[in-house]
């Protein structure tokens, strides 16, 4: 009886996330400021010091409980985790660079909701060639609707470069198209399998190599989401969950951006409204609305949802041509 | 699938994925690649050299502004030979309506043949071959028509068309004319009928990025009321709008018939105007 309420006590202990006993304080081991926040510590060393013999199966159970779950971060190791690895990648459009306090975060889930031709390729483009250019870091643009063109980016490229010779010029073209991969999806189950291979492949990554992917574009999610949402089954709304919680993983993880793009349905009263419904709206970090007048160069870009700026901020860029 | 055996399917492929292409290696495809002239040269230097392959391509407009000349223009422009520039291609053209008219189509043919006989004789001096491709009929021949009475008979085509595709490897287009038709009237469950288009735009995408060819929708128009006025707009709505790569629109400018880039992710919005004549697609002349 005395030993089974030792042995609650340990494992009450333990579920608390080691909350210090008695002479545990003192050998508490002094936490250094995280390089990954993976690796912090839990605070499992104090009691392990004082497992006896029978207890030698406790210390094999926690080993596996906490090998299971995340590890606990505190709002430290979060912050140090946020100004080391999640870094800001620009756009390339100036208002929406200055609209999103520097660009797309690492490690976020950004959307962009816009009716038909209103420059959404357009942005997804821009941000693949400036982060190519600037970070030298890959960028995976997975397409859905054939609109990938490389002429336009090779033509974005040209239009940057005016200062350099044309060997120069050519040199550059080459080193930013070579770090944009390109993948033709029509399948949202294509889709959560190169999701599931990259996440392999990422996993198994030397850390340090030059050729990190940095963003990943979905251009456009929605296509390959609608034919199966709605319905009288649930399985659509499933699978778009899914694929949301597993891109924002992936950016979590391996501290690259997601840029997704999402158009318009008709709402109540003749005003378009984001697809996809009310169960997606949860899904991304940031939610950009873009419009664009009839005949113009000019896209008004608006906040639907930030997690740090507030909703309702308006910017405008233009798309040159 | 484990973990092991994805990741040893990895290693097949480019750097980070299996079956990713840089875009370095895109574009000297893509500039390799010919496009399939329309017949006018304004229409053709606003898209960039013609239809693109690879990309699907909505043409929306009003009852008799010329879209079903165009889809005929372009399943015989597509069988253009090589030698002429052109694709030396077969076309398929799936009709909802029954606007194929077999006369046009061979007036259509007549005139292209002796256009390129006229404007690249040089060239056909050195392939003996030719006066026997270059005959009206091997044209018409080479055009797969497809009669759809029905939206159960459209969608079983396009599931079809894979195998088909499989088989006769060298289509270079494919036009549905118009692909709106049958589901204007006889779906009651809208939100089907989305899932059922979005369904088949994803197909037709994924045939025209594998076989490397062109699809052509013919669209109709429709009017909305927006903001207390009819607008005139593409039919089916706001979410087939994104299912196309490029759209173009024809449209009445007076007594002209013109036509406007309303989305590419490519070319920049321009109008052109054009003209329907006994023969082809023609420049305007100017009076």
């Amino acid at each position: 009886m005395e030993e089974r309420g030792r042995v609650a006590g340990e494992l009450e202990r333990l579920i608390d996330g080691g909350t210090p006993h008695k002479s545990a304080v003192a050998s508490q081991v002094p936490m250094p400021p995280p390089r990954n926040p993976r690796s912090a510590i839990h605070a499992k060393s104090p009691i392990t010091k004082e497992l006896g013999e029978e207890d030698v199966g406790m210390e094999e159970v926690s080993v596996v409980i906490d090998g299971r779950q995340p590890s606990w971060l505190n709002g430290v190791e979060l912050l140090e985790d946020a100004k080391w690895n999640k870094h800001v990648l620009p756009t390339g459009c100036k208002g929406i660079d200055i609209l999103l306090g520097g660009g797309l975060r690492e490690g976020q889930l950004t959307e962009i909701v816009g009716p038909s031709s209103s420059g959404k390729t357009q942005v997804c483009l821009h941000s693949a060639l400036g982060v190519a250019d600037v970070h030298l870091g890959v960028v995976l643009f997975l397409d859905t609707c054939n609109s990938f063109s490389p002429h336009r980016i090779a033509h974005m490229v040209n239009s940057q470069s005016d200062t350099l010779v044309k060997e120069g010029k050519e040199g550059r073209l080459k080193r930013i198209m070579s770090s944009i991969l390109c993948h033709s999806l029509f399948d949202i189950f294509e889709l959560l399998d190169v999701l599931h291979q990259l996440e392999c492949k990422l996993k198994h990554q030397v850390k340090s190599s030059g050729n990190r992917i940095r963003l990943l574009i979905v251009d456009s999610i929605s296509s390959l989401i609608t034919p199966i949402l709605g319905g009288k089954n649930s399985q659509g709304r499933l699978m778009m969950i899914t694929t949301g919680i597993l891109l924002k993983k992936i950016a979590n993880e391996y501290n690259l951006s997601v840029l997704v793009t999402n158009h318009m349905v008709g709402g109540e009263g003749g005003s378009l409204k984001p697809a996809l419904g009310e169960s997606w709206k949860n899904i991304p970090h940031v939610r950009l609305s873009l419009s664009r007048d009839q005949g113009s160069n000019v896209c008004n870009v608006s906040i639907l949802k930030h997690t740090i700026i507030a909703s309702g901020r308006t910017a405008k860029f233009v798309i040159d041509n | 699938m484990s973990e092991t055996s994805r990741f040893r399917s990895l290693e097949g492929g480019h750097g980070a994925l299996k079956g990713a292409q840089t875009a370095w290696d895109m574009l000297s495809e893509e500039q390799m690649q010919k496009h399939i002239t329309t017949g006018c040269e304004e229409l053709d230097a606003i898209l960039g050299g013609g239809i693109h392959c690879k990309e699907v391509t909505e043409v929306g407009g009003v009852p008799g502004i010329g879209k079903t000349q165009l889809g005929i223009q372009l399943a015989v422009n597509v069988q253009i030979p090589v030698e002429c520039g052109g694709l030396g291609g077969k076309a398929i053209y799936i009709d909802t309506e029954g606007s194929f008219m077999v006369e046009r189509a061979h007036q259509i043919a007549e005139g292209c043949i002796s256009d390129l006989l006229d404007n690249t004789a040089h060239r056909l001096k050195d392939f003996p071959a030719c006066p026997e491709i270059l005959q009206p009929n091997s044209f018409l021949a080479n055009i797969f028509y497809f009669r759809i009475c029905s939206y159960t008979e459209q969608i079983a085509t396009i599931n079809y068309l894979e195998k088909f595709l499989e088989e006769q490897k060298d289509v270079k287009i494919i036009v549905v004319d118009s692909i709106t038709f049958h589901f204007r009237q006889d779906f009651d469950d809208l939100a089907l009928r989305t899932r059922v288009l979005g369904g088949m735009s994803l197909k037709l995408m994924r045939f025209a990025k594998k076989y490397s060819l062109a699809v052509v929708l013919l669209n109709q128009v429709t009017t909305k009321f927006v903001e207390g006025s009819f607008h005139l707009t593409l039919a089916l709505g706001d979410t087939w709008s994104h299912a196309c790569t490029n759209r173009i629109i024809l449209y009445w400018n007076g007594n002209d018939r013109h036509a406007y880039i309303d989305k590419s992710p490519s070319l920049r919005s321009a109008t052109a105007p054009f003209l329907i004549t006994g023969k082809v697609y023609e420049v305007t002349r100017v009076i």
